[in-house]
């Protein structure tokens, strides 16, 4: 696929960061932005890899608790809690990559669960060192070494920064000779391990990016929200919002978990506008219209919003 | 000098012996047929010598460098390509692409292994399908796709498991032409094969195989009269 949509969809939200001057609109693009980064993350694993995860929250939370942990206990830069985030979560990864070679299908998306479950209960009961159950307010340090940008415009830009990086990320898993190898893995392990692919080696990098890609959009947020509560960071919830703008979107298309984000995150703003208000019976209803939505595309459109704009 | 040595293999599964103590070798240039019954150890032998299965006894060389305990990959990429009996397309791949695949082993430059997998594509007969979708080949192609994509490792010793089998009648004879032409090339050929008409038409050497063992290994002619071939073939009865 060209790059023209993609160029087309960056360049409009670069634009509107000099037009929008309405504070929810502007959020709503630096979360779609967010949302469509860790998709896109998910979608190196998921989509490009194969390997469908359904615990990536472990790694969000990973970087969420980097940035906050670091930030207040050692009053570090938001930077480095972000680059520590993301080597933890990269480490992580690597054990999450070596379970992909032991477990195949629906043993590893298991795994994958149980994984970000064990972090959210070591995060939820290490009061001493996350501050456990409670959750972690990250304090709002002005200035851009510590992230405390009152502006979200200047938001805007960072995580443009992120999804562009992102979005290069899957386009060179499109065209080059590691995502050609990868395809391969995907398809049938044996078959590209028979044609001299190093296949467990490829598969292991692979989430392992994905992973230290997520970390850093967990640490952008936490940042951004200004707090980290383990039950969210570390929630399948999370988790299934990656994989879902990711499907949605186009499984393994470099646009695909954008537009995805763009779908999931509109609909779910609307929705808890709508019937969230306390004492509203319908908090979760945005879970019912996920669900519909997904049975839909995987009828209707199984390549996702791509496959359908390609064909139309 | 022999391009591939099996020596004394023995592959166990529980209590069954697959292969008991096989050795051959294979001389470069020489297409050498595999035969017989069903549960002879053929694939689990094509299995050991392309690094899937690890053997309990015995050694496989190519030149000389052994490749025992070698994971597939590296077997690969020393000059062992193969094709699968049950054939595993990369379905979501062009033809094209699958291809690549294979060149992508010899080449780091995308541009350069689509050249070639261009080139191999059309050699095998496959040029009008080179972007369509592996899942919409039929069997036929998809064995002349597997081929190609085993050709493009630009290997030293091909392994194909049963060219021929689950393809209708009528295609057979192109397929057949196409090993004989990789053949002549110059490639080292190790073929299994239950059509015996197919295996005498290609070969020089037969070797059978039954109940994981090496019974007879010759000419095609004195391998298809052999007593204990046709023993393990027909049974008791039919020997005279």
């Amino acid at each position: 696929m060209s790059a023209a949509p993609a160029a087309v969809f960056f360049a409009l939200a670069a634009l509107a960061s000099f037009v929008v001057r309405d504070a929810f609109l502007l959020d709503s693009l630096i979360l779609i932005l967010l949302w469509g980064s860790a998709a896109a993350a998910w979608n190196v694993a998921g989509g490009y890899a194969g390997q469908i995860s359904l615990g990536h929250s472990a790694f969000f939370g990973l970087g969420a608790y980097g940035a906050a942990v670091l930030g207040t206990r050692w009053d570090l830069s938001a930077w480095i809690g972000l680059a520590v985030g993301a080597v933890v979560a990269t480490a992580a990864g690597l054990v999450l990559g070596f379970l992909s070679n032991r477990l195949r299908g629906p043993y590893f998306v298991l795994a994958t669960i149980a994984f970000s479950q064990v972090l959210l209960i070591v995060a939820s009961r290490l009061r001493a060192f996350t501050a456990g159950s409670e959750g972690i307010p990250v304090p709002f340090r002005p200035g851009f070494w510590t992230l405390g940008l009152a502006d979200k415009r200047v938001w805007v830009w960072i995580v443009l920064v992120v999804a562009v990086l992102a979005y290069l990320l899957q386009r060179y898993l499109d065209v080059s000779r590691r995502g050609y190898q990868l395809a391969a893995v995907r398809e049938d392990e044996d078959a590209a391990l028979s044609l001299g692919v190093a296949a467990r080696r490829l598969k292991v990098a692979a989430i392992a990016v994905s992973a230290a890609l997520t970390a850093v959009t967990g640490a952008l947020w936490a940042q951004y929200v200004g707090f980290v509560d383990p039950f969210y960071v570390f929630s399948v919830d999370l988790s299934v919002r990656f994989a879902l703008a990711s499907i949605i979107g186009g499984l393994g298309t470099a646009l695909g978990p954008f537009l995805g984000a763009v779908l999931v995150t509109t609909v779910e703003t609307y929705l808890r506008a709508q019937f969230g208000g306390i004492g509203a019976g319908l908090v979760g209803i945005y879970l019912v219209v996920y669900g519909t939505a997904l049975i839909v595309m995987v009828r209707f459109a199984p390549q996702g919003l791509v496959g359908w704009l390609r064909r139309s | 000098m022999s391009l591939l040595s099996v020596a004394g293999v023995t592959k166990r599964f529980g209590g069954i012996t697959a292969n008991r103590g096989i050795s051959f070798d294979v001389a470069p240039g020489e297409l050498v047929g595999i035969i017989g019954p069903n549960g002879a150890g053929k694939s689990t032998l094509f299995e050991i010598i392309s690094g899937f299965y690890r053997p309990e006894e015995g050694d496989v060389r190519l030149d000389g460098v052994r490749l025992t305990g070698l994971s597939p990959d590296r077997v690969c990429r020393l000059g062992v390509a193969r094709t699968f009996q049950k054939l595993r397309p990369f379905a979501g791949l062009t033809v094209l692409g699958n291809v690549m695949v294979g060149a992508l082993t010899r080449t780091k430059d995308v541009r350069h292994a689509r050249e070639q997998a261009r080139e191999i594509v059309a050699r095998v007969g496959l040029e009008d399908k080179a972007d369509a979708h592996a899942r919409t080949l039929s069997t036929g192609q998809r064995k002349r796709l597997e081929l190609a994509r085993a050709l493009a490792t630009r290997p030293r010793l091909l392994l194909l498991d049963e060219v021929t089998g689950g393809v209708d009648q009528r295609t057979i004879p192109a397929l057949v032409q196409l090993v004989r032409e990789l053949h002549a090339s110059g490639l080292t050929l190790l073929v299994i094969e239950h059509n015996m008409r197919v295996i005498t038409a290609v070969t020089q050497r037969i070797i059978a195989l039954h109940l994981g063992e090496v019974i007879a290994d010759g000419p095609p002619d004195v391998v298809a009269r052999d007593r204990a071939v046709v023993e393990a073939y027909l049974g008791q009865a039919y020997t005279r």
